[in-house]
């Protein structure tokens, strides 16, 4: 690259402005400046290139301090996000766990109401298994004595036919004995009598023990006692 | 010997301070361009195609540029391939990745510096090995 030169004027013009108020020509136009023929002007650009050298280097290490806080700041931010991050991570997953335990819960609840109903149902039913089983009880122990009425009335039917029976052959015979004239009466009519007489008296005890059942198994209120 | 120009091509803006007060204290560049994203750079490089003044003589190129559209390594296979060579380019990036190295070198990187807190030295060391790249005689090296 070719280099510039300066005039005279404007090199005497540049030293006078450093020397009134130190301002200097500074960055790499100090290196295109070819150097002249007089010495107080290479001695300002060698000043000038000195202070321009100066004030880079202080440049150089502020800039480089800065870069090395910015990259530690770079680092915690990092961090930071990193960890903000990792605290969203585990907002989002202890979200989704307690939707997941509400969740749950709703399904838990969903079916405990469902227990609920079938355990009121169970009771219903079983309640009314009970009652079946009382009725069935009941109808069974009617129809039992109902057929035990339904004997007891037949043998007492019989009973009394027999009785009747006897009673009216053994007075038929009585009568016939008597009316013939026959010796024999004060036998047979002893024997009417007694027989008649216990006729009567199994007929009375018959009578009783009917008598008896029907009050005993009549449906009355049982006494705590 | 002094490079006219280079181009910075890198997200992190106070990279591009330290740069250019690096090179500037090392008399390695008298101008010196920042660009903060590969799809800015390639708008450029696509307009010195038919107006090449004030093309760089040498492109530094960050491999992660955040905030654009493709990484550095693919910046630097286009300005290659599709926008003609004649730039000495390579990668800046504080990644030393084996892996990456080898993309840039098969895209046509020239070197590779790796970015720290002392930068200086190495960019002196690739001021002494400008000559070679620029005439395409020095091989590709990484600077770490």
């Amino acid at each position: 690259m070719k280099k510039i030169q300066l005039p005279a004027h404007v090199c005497q013009e540049l030293e006078r402005v450093a020397n009134d108020h130190k301002v200097y020509l500074e960055g790499n136009i100090l290196k295109v400046i070819e150097p002249v023929s007089y010495d107080t002007f290479n001695e300002y650009i060698e000043l000038a290139i000195e202070n321009d050298t100066k004030n880079r280097k202080k440049r150089l290490e502020i800039t480089k301090q800065i870069q090395k806080q910015n990259k530690e700041l770079r680092k915690s931010q990092n961090e930071n996000d990193r960890l903000v991050s990792d605290i969203k991570r585990a907002l989002k997953e202890a979200e989704e766990a307690n939707k997941s335990v509400a969740s749950q819960n709703e399904k838990l609840m969903s079916t405990q109401s469902e227990n609920e109903q079938l355990m009121a149902d169970l009771k219903e039913a079983l309640e009314k298994a009970e009652n079946a089983k009382k009725s069935a009880e009941s109808d069974l122990d009617l129809i039992q004595k109902k057929t035990q009425f339904e004997l007891i009335g037949n043998i007492v039917s019989y009973a009394l036919y027999v009785i009747v029976g006897t009673g009216v052959i053994t007075t038929a015979l009585y009568v016939m004995a008597i009316l013939h004239g026959s010796t024999e009466t004060t036998l047979i009519g002893n024997t009417w009598s007694n027989l008649f007489g216990i006729l009567l008296t199994n007929s009375f005890s018959i009578i009783g023990t009917i008598m008896g059942v029907k009050y005993a198994s009549k449906d009355e209120p049982k006494s705590n006692t | 010997m002094i490079i006219e120009s280079i181009l910075l091509v890198d997200d992190e803006n106070l990279f591009h301070l330290v740069f250019e007060d690096a090179c500037s204290l090392l008399d390695i560049s008298l101008t010196l361009e920042s660009v903060s994203s590969a799809d800015e750079a390639e708008k450029m490089f696509k307009e010195w195609m038919n107006e090449p003044d004030g093309k760089p003589e040498v492109a530094f190129i960050d491999l992660n540029i955040v905030g654009s559209s493709f990484d550095g390594i693919e910046l630097i296979r286009r300005i290659n391939f599709q926008y003609g060579n004649g730039v000495v380019i390579g990668i800046i990036s504080s990644s030393a990745d084996q892996t990456e190295i080898s993309r840039a070198l098969q895209s046509g990187a020239q070197f590779w510096i790796v970015k720290s807190d002392d930068i200086e030295p190495r960019l002196e060391e690739f001021k002494e090995d400008y000559e070679g790249y620029k005439n395409r005689s020095a091989a590709f090296k990484v600077y770490k």
